[in-house]
C-alpha cells in the first residue's frame, strides 16, 4: 500500500473548510454551557434543596450514557417529536426536518458539557475555604458580593486546569458531527475518503489537524492560567 | 446595648446550646470560657448569624429580632455593627493585606475609595503591619496573617468585636504578637466578646468572665470571682485542668 500524498494534501485544503464549524460547535457550546452550568453547581452544592437533587440526577444521567448512544437517541428522537408538537400542538407550517442539523449538535453537545462543567465548577468552588465566604459575609457583603468578588476569582483558578481539559474532549468530540450530517473536520474527511477509499490518509491528515487545534487551545489556556494564579505564583517566588 | 437571649441552637440530634443569655455593655471586655463542646464559639457565631440558631432573641441598640426569623436586612445591618476574627483567620487568598481590609469598607459600606485605604493603613499600622501592606495572605506568618484579620475587623469601626480563638491556630511563639494587639485594643475601650484557653487574657483584661459547659452559662462573674473563687464545682473543676498554677492562685 502507498500513501497518497497528493490526496492528503488536497484532503488538508478541504478540510480547513472545516474547521470553523469545529470551532463553532465548541466555543457555542462552552458559551451556552458556561452560565447554566454554573448555576446548576451552586444549586449542587446546596445538598438541602430539591434542586440539587435534580442536578444530581442529571449529571450522573449524563455521565453514565456514552455520547455517540445521546447523539442517535437525539437525532432520531427530537425532530419527530419536535415535528409532532409544532404540526399538532401548535398548529404552525414549520418544516422541522429543514431545519439545520448542527441545531441537534449544538444541543447534545450543551447537555453534555453542561453535566461536564457543573462538575467542574463544583470541584472548583469547593477548593475555596467555606471559611473566606463566612469572613465576606462577616465584614457585611452579600453573598453574591462574596461570590462575584472572592470565591469566583479563586474558583477560576482552580477551574481552569480542568476546564482546558474539558475544552479538548469537547472539541474532539465534536467530530461525531457527523453522525448528524453536520459537515465539520471529520465529515469532510471522510466524504473526500469515500470516494477512493483513502480512509487511512483522511484520518492522518485530520489526526494532525485536531492535535494542532488542541495544542493552541492548550497554550490559550495556560496563557489565561498564568494571568489568573498572579496572586498563588507570587506567594512561591 | 447588645443583649442575647435564650439562644437554643441544635446540630442533628446534637443540643450545642440550651438556653444562653448574655448582656454586653459599650466597653465591656467579656471573655467565654467553656470545655471544647461546651458550645462558646457556636454561640459567638449566632450573634452576627454566621449560625442560625433554633431559637432566641437578640436586642442590638434599636434592633429587636427573633434569631431563627431575622430577615436579610436585619442579618445584614447586625454584621454591620459587629466584626469577626476567626480561629484559622479566614483572609481572602486573592486578596492584599490592604485590600483584605478595604473591602469591608468599599464594598459593603461604600466608604469611598481613598478615605477606605486611609482607614485600613492606619488599621494595619494599629496591629503593627506597616511594612506589609501589599503582601498576600500566603506570604505571612500565622501571627501577621491574625493581625490582619483583626485590622480587617476594627477598620469598620464595629459597635462589637467578636473573636472566636483567635490564637488557638497559632505557634506558640506567635501568641504573643496577637495577644497584645487585643490587650491594647481593650485598654483603648473597644467592646469585645471573645472565645479563648487564653487565661492570662483572661485574668488581665476581662472585665467579665462568662463560664459555659453543655450549652449553658453555669456561672458569670468578674475574673477575680471566677478564678480566685468560683461558686460552681464545674467551673472549678475546668480551671483545676486548664490553669496549671491555680492552685496558687487561690
Amino acid at each position: 500500500m502507498t500513501i497518497n500524498t497528493a490526496f492528503m494534501i488536497q484532503t488538508f485544503l478541504d478540510v480547513l473548510a472545516g474547521i470553523p464549524v469545529t470551532l463553532e460547535l465548541t466555543f457555542i457550546t462552552l458559551l451556552v454551557s458556561f452560565p447554566i452550568a454554573f448555576f446548576m453547581a451552586l444549586q449542587k452544592l446546596e445538598k438541602k434543596k430539591f434542586s440539587g437533587k435534580i442536578v444530581s440526577g442529571y449529571v450522573s444521567f449524563i455521565r453514565g450514557t456514552p455520547v455517540v448512544l445521546q447523539i442517535l437517541f437525539l437525532y432520531s428522537l427530537l425532530p419527530t417529536i419536535l415535528n409532532y408538537f409544532i404540526k399538532e400542538v401548535l398548529n404552525l407550517d414549520v418544516d422541522i426536518f429543514a431545519l439545520n442539523p448542527i441545531i441537534y449538535a449544538f444541543v447534545v453537545f450543551s447537555l453534555n458539557t453542561i453535566a461536564v462543567l457543573t462538575e467542574v465548577f463544583r470541584s472548583a468552588l469547593l477548593t475555596v475555604e467555606h471559611g473566606q465566604l463566612e469572613a465576606a459575609l462577616a465584614i457585611g457583603l452579600n453573598k453574591r458580593q462574596a461570590y462575584a468578588r472572592i470565591i469566583i476569582p479563586q474558583a477560576v483558578v482552580f477551574a481552569l486546569p480542568n476546564l482546558c481539559n474539558a475544552t479538548i474532549n469537547l472539541m474532539k468530540s465534536t467530530s461525531l458531527a457527523f453522525m448528524m450530517t453536520v459537515k465539520d473536520i471529520t465529515a469532510i474527511a471522510k466524504v473526500n475518503a469515500a470516494y477512493g477509499y483513502n480512509y487511512i490518509e483522511a484520518y492522518l491528515v485530520i489526526s494532525v489537524l485536531y492535535i494542532i487545534l488542541c495544542t493552541v487551545v492548550q497554550f490559550g489556556y495556560g496563557a489565561v492560567e498564568r494571568y489568573f494564579s498572579l496572586y498563588k505564583r507570587i506567594s512561591t517566588n | 446595648m447588645l443583649e442575647i437571649r435564650n439562644v437554643y441552637k441544635a446540630f442533628g440530634n446534637n443540643q450545642v446550646l440550651n438556653g444562653v443569655d448574655l448582656k454586653v455593655n459599650k466597653g465591656d471586655i467579656i471573655v467565654i470560657l467553656g470545655p471544647s463542646g461546651s458550645g462558646k464559639t457556636t454561640f459567638l457565631r449566632t450573634i452576627n448569624f454566621l449560625e442560625k440558631a433554633d431559637k432566641g432573641t437578640i436586642d442590638f441598640d434599636d434592633i429587636h429580632t427573633e434569631l431563627q426569623s431575622a430577615s436579610h436586612k436585619t442579618i445584614n445591618k447586625i454584621r454591620k455593627k459587629t466584626a469577626f476574627v476567626f480561629q484559622n483567620y479566614n483572609l481572602f487568598a486573592n486578596k492584599t493585606a490592604l485590600e483584605n481590609v478595604t473591602e469591608g469598607l468599599i464594598v459593603a459600606r461604600k466608604v469611598p475609595k481613598e478615605e477606605a485605604i486611609k482607614r485600613a493603613k492606619d488599621a494595619l499600622d494599629k496591629v503593627g503591619l506597616s511594612e506589609r501592606y501589599d503582601y498576600y495572605p500566603s506570604q505571612l506568618s500565622g501571627g501577621q496573617q491574625q493581625r490582619v484579620g483583626i485590622a480587617r475587623a476594627i477598620a469598620v469601626n464595629p459597635d462589637v468585636l467578636l473573636f472566636d480563638e483567635p490564637t488557638s491556630a497559632l505557634d506558640p511563639e506567635l501568641i504573643g504578637e496577637v495577644l497584645s494587639v487585643m490587650k491594647k485594643l481593650a485598654k483603648e475601650g473597644a467592646t469585645m466578646i471573645v472565645v479563648t484557653h487564653e487565661m492570662s487574657f483572661a485574668q488581665e483584661v476581662a472585665s467579665r468572665v462568662v463560664f459555659m459547659d453543655g450549652g449553658v452559662v453555669v456561672e458569670e462573674g468578674t475574673a477575680k470571682q471566677i478564678f480566685t473563687a468560683p461558686k460552681e464545682k464545674r467551673t472549678e473543676q475546668f480551671l483545676r485542668r486548664i490553669v496549671r498554677d491555680y492552685d496558687y492562685v487561690i
